[in-house]
């Protein structure tokens, strides 16, 4: 995407309004909490977890800070449902947000340009006929994305999914009777079961995927800002989300002729 | 002529009995008149001082008994200073029956034994000029007083077969504490648990403590838990002789008993799987008396292993369900894992636990589980092993490719 005139490379953008910031540090601490005192019983076999929870108080304890930390996440979930129901921005990011065919295309799109094979066999004459006449399977550019990139759009819907069945799944093991009034043993058993190995697939999500494309990507290495001032430029807003960069332009070169036509 | 004689002995009889005084002439203070030097020693430098305060208000003293009586080799001496050594005392002279019971022990064997170093009399555990009854506070061997009369000897001289730290673990457990903090002098001492002039050997069949007379010598104060062992599974094979049954020191360890609160216990809270597993968990022992394997494997899985072993008490050990003195087969319609009793039973914890509970079984052995309902979360649980493996190796590919085309974008604009 080339540098557009309506835009200047140093301008700034609000990616991330406070309320949004505000969602994401709960997610953050009531997920680090979550994971402090829930993971350890998972791998209870460890010895080096013992001394995570060295007395039978502080065993207590964990599952009181579990239980309120779950509390606390499932309120900053019901705050961000309204946000994204009841205010402009929050219902235009969720439109956003919404998963495209445009977004599979993306990933087969963005791994084939990463993995550059079709444009080694071009390079060596293989298949030459064919790649000239479909170049789209050369995959000679990286896919252009809009707000929010298939990556972005995949970890929102994880935690949705992932919230939804750890609630329902916690809230069982949490009122244990009431569960094994309404479901045989074998039942409550599969929410424990659903309710670990979920947190094993969010916790290794998160160490693995987010971690890597918010931190450790060498384009944001060592930390995107974005979740602490919620800013980005319009540079960064050219070259990681063209399409949104785009709107804006064709929205500026809209409003234009009438600003002209005031002055 | 038959007169005669008569005549003749009583009148000898007479002559002995006034003759008595001058011949039998050491009275206490005779032997004090000496003895009562606090610096009086032998050759060998070991004193010969007697205290005459202890010896009056000793059991002995108080029934007025003469030094004469129990040394009486100088009943006839003439000569002082007598002759040394003398003659060890014979107290089975009027102590017959303790004498008796004391030939019997394992005391007496070792005195018996030519050439053995130890040599164990009635002196040693009793004292000697001092000797007051078992009631007395002073007694060395009144209850409070008896261990450490014991240890004299068993902590270094004659050392216990499980090391020398095994007789002083009893000073850690609670019928020493009892005996010491609180001066309960019905708790259990030495001799409660060991016997006394009768002492026996642990491997000797007839020693109290032996396997076969525990339960027995444990009853005796613990009435009620002796009764409810015997109604129990392991108390029933107890009695038709089972060798591998346990008995009560098999869980509650010997001479370190401690309250199941204390958290060395070996039957505290989150310890006892560990004792119940010694057999139930023990391939050999579960095949040989067709008892059903792998039940510590399946609790440690379940959420009251995993916590029992972070150290939560409050979730079910073995013993929350199973009981424990009078454990029962649930075949039993007493047992408190019977299926008509098992919403009960979970309810002590899970108030209003409904039948539910007793549709499926709690240990549940991964290769048994096929046709059970079980086999669901099993399936989940697989399916999310799948899914997890799936995800993250496309997360993984992903990140590689990323990683893979901005090295080779560096070497090109490099």
């Amino acid at each position: 995407m080339d540098s557009s005139p309506h835009i200047r490379d140093d301008e700034i953008f609000l990616r991330m309004n406070l309320a949004e910031r505000i969602q994401h540090y709960l997610l953050i601490s009531t997920f680090f909490l979550l994971m402090v005192t829930g993971l350890p019983l998972f791998f209870y076999e460890f010895k080096a977890f013992k001394w995570f929870f060295p007395t039978e108080r502080v065993f207590y304890m964990r599952g009181i800070i579990h239980r309120a930390a779950a509390v606390v996440l499932i309120a900053n979930l019901v705050w961000h449902l309204f946000y994204a129901a009841f205010t402009a921005r929050g219902r235009n990011n969720l439109k956003e947000m919404i998963p495209k065919i445009k977004d599979f295309r993306n990933a087969f799109e963005l791994l084939w340009y990463n993995v550059g094979l079709t444009r080694f066999l071009y390079r060596l004459g293989i298949s030459k006929k064919f790649f000239d006449a479909h170049p789209y399977w050369l995959f000679k550019n990286p896919p252009l994305f809009g707000r929010y990139n298939f990556i972005e759009k995949f970890e929102y819907w994880a935690v949705g999914w992932g919230s939804v069945v750890m609630i329902i799944s916690g809230f069982f093991m949490w009122h244990v009777e009431l569960s094994l009034r309404f479901f045989p043993l074998w039942a409550h058993d599969i929410f424990v079961i659903v309710h670990s190995y979920e947190a094993i697939l969010a916790f290794l999500a998160v160490i693995v995927w987010h971690m890597y494309n918010v931190h450790l990507n060498p384009e944001v290495f060592p930390m995107s800002k974005i979740w602490l001032n919620g800013q980005i430029t319009g540079q960064e807003l050219r070259l990681l989300h063209p399409l949104e960069y785009q709107k804006i332009v064709e929205e500026r070169e809209k409003s234009l002729p009438k600003n002209a036509a005031a002055t | 002529m038959a007169e005669r004689k008569t005549i003749f002995f009583a009148s000898f009889y007479l002559f002995l009995f006034l003759l008595a005084p001058f011949v039998l002439s050491q009275t206490n203070e005779d032997c004090l008149a000496c003895h009562a030097d606090p610096e009086l020693k032998a050759e060998a430098g070991k004193s010969l001082f007697v205290d005459n305060e202890k010896f009056l208000s000793s059991a002995h003293g108080k029934a007025e008994i003469s030094c004469v009586d129990c040394h009486t080799d100088l009943g006839q001496t003439k000569d002082f200073p007598h002759a040394s050594p003398l003659k060890p005392v014979d107290c089975s002279q009027c102590h017959e029956t303790a004498s008796q019971e004391f030939q019997k022990s394992v005391h007496f064997m070792t005195t018996e034994t030519k050439g053995s170093p130890i040599v164990v009399g009635c002196k040693d555990c009793h004292g000697t000029h001092d000797i007051r009854g078992s009631d007395d506070y002073d007694s060395t061997i009144f209850p409070l007083n008896l261990p450490a009369t014991c240890e004299k000897c068993h902590l270094k001289k004659v050392p216990a077969k499980k090391g020398p730290d095994f007789i002083l673990k009893y000073e850690e457990s609670v019928h020493f504490q009892a005996l010491q903090k609180f001066g309960l002098t019905m708790s259990a001492n030495c001799s409660n648990c060991h016997g006394a002039h009768d002492i026996k050997q642990v491997s000797d069949p007839l020693s109290p403590v032996s396997r076969k007379n525990i339960i027995g010598t444990c009853g005796s104060c613990h009435v009620g838990i002796r009764k409810a062992y015997l109604e129990g599974v392991h108390g029933k094979d107890y009695v038709k002789g089972v060798g591998d049954v346990p008995v009560c020191t098999d869980c509650h360890s010997e001479h370190d008993i401690l309250s199941r609160q204390d958290l060395k216990s070996k039957v505290y809270a989150t310890k006892v799987a560990e004792v119940c597993s010694r057999c139930h968990d023990n391939l050999a022992l579960t095949r040989q008396y067709g008892m059903l394997a792998s039940r510590l494997e399946t609790y440690k899985e379940s959420f009251h292993g995993i916590a029992s072993s972070f150290g939560e008490t409050r979730v079910a050990n073995c013993a929350s369900c199973h009981g424990f003195h009078d454990i029962r087969p649930s075949s039993d319609p007493n047992s408190s894992i019977n299926p008509e009793n098992l919403p009960k039973t979970c309810g002590k914890c899970h108030p209003g636990a409904s039948r539910n509970f007793a549709e499926a079984p709690i240990h549940v052995i991964r290769g048994e589980i096929a046709g059970t309902k079980y086999r669901f979360s099993y399936y989940v649980k697989n399916i999310y092993v799948i899914a997890i493996t799936a995800i993250i190796s496309v997360f993984l590919i992903f990140i590689a490719a990323d990683l893979f085309r901005r090295i080779i974008r560096k070497d090109k604009h490099g």
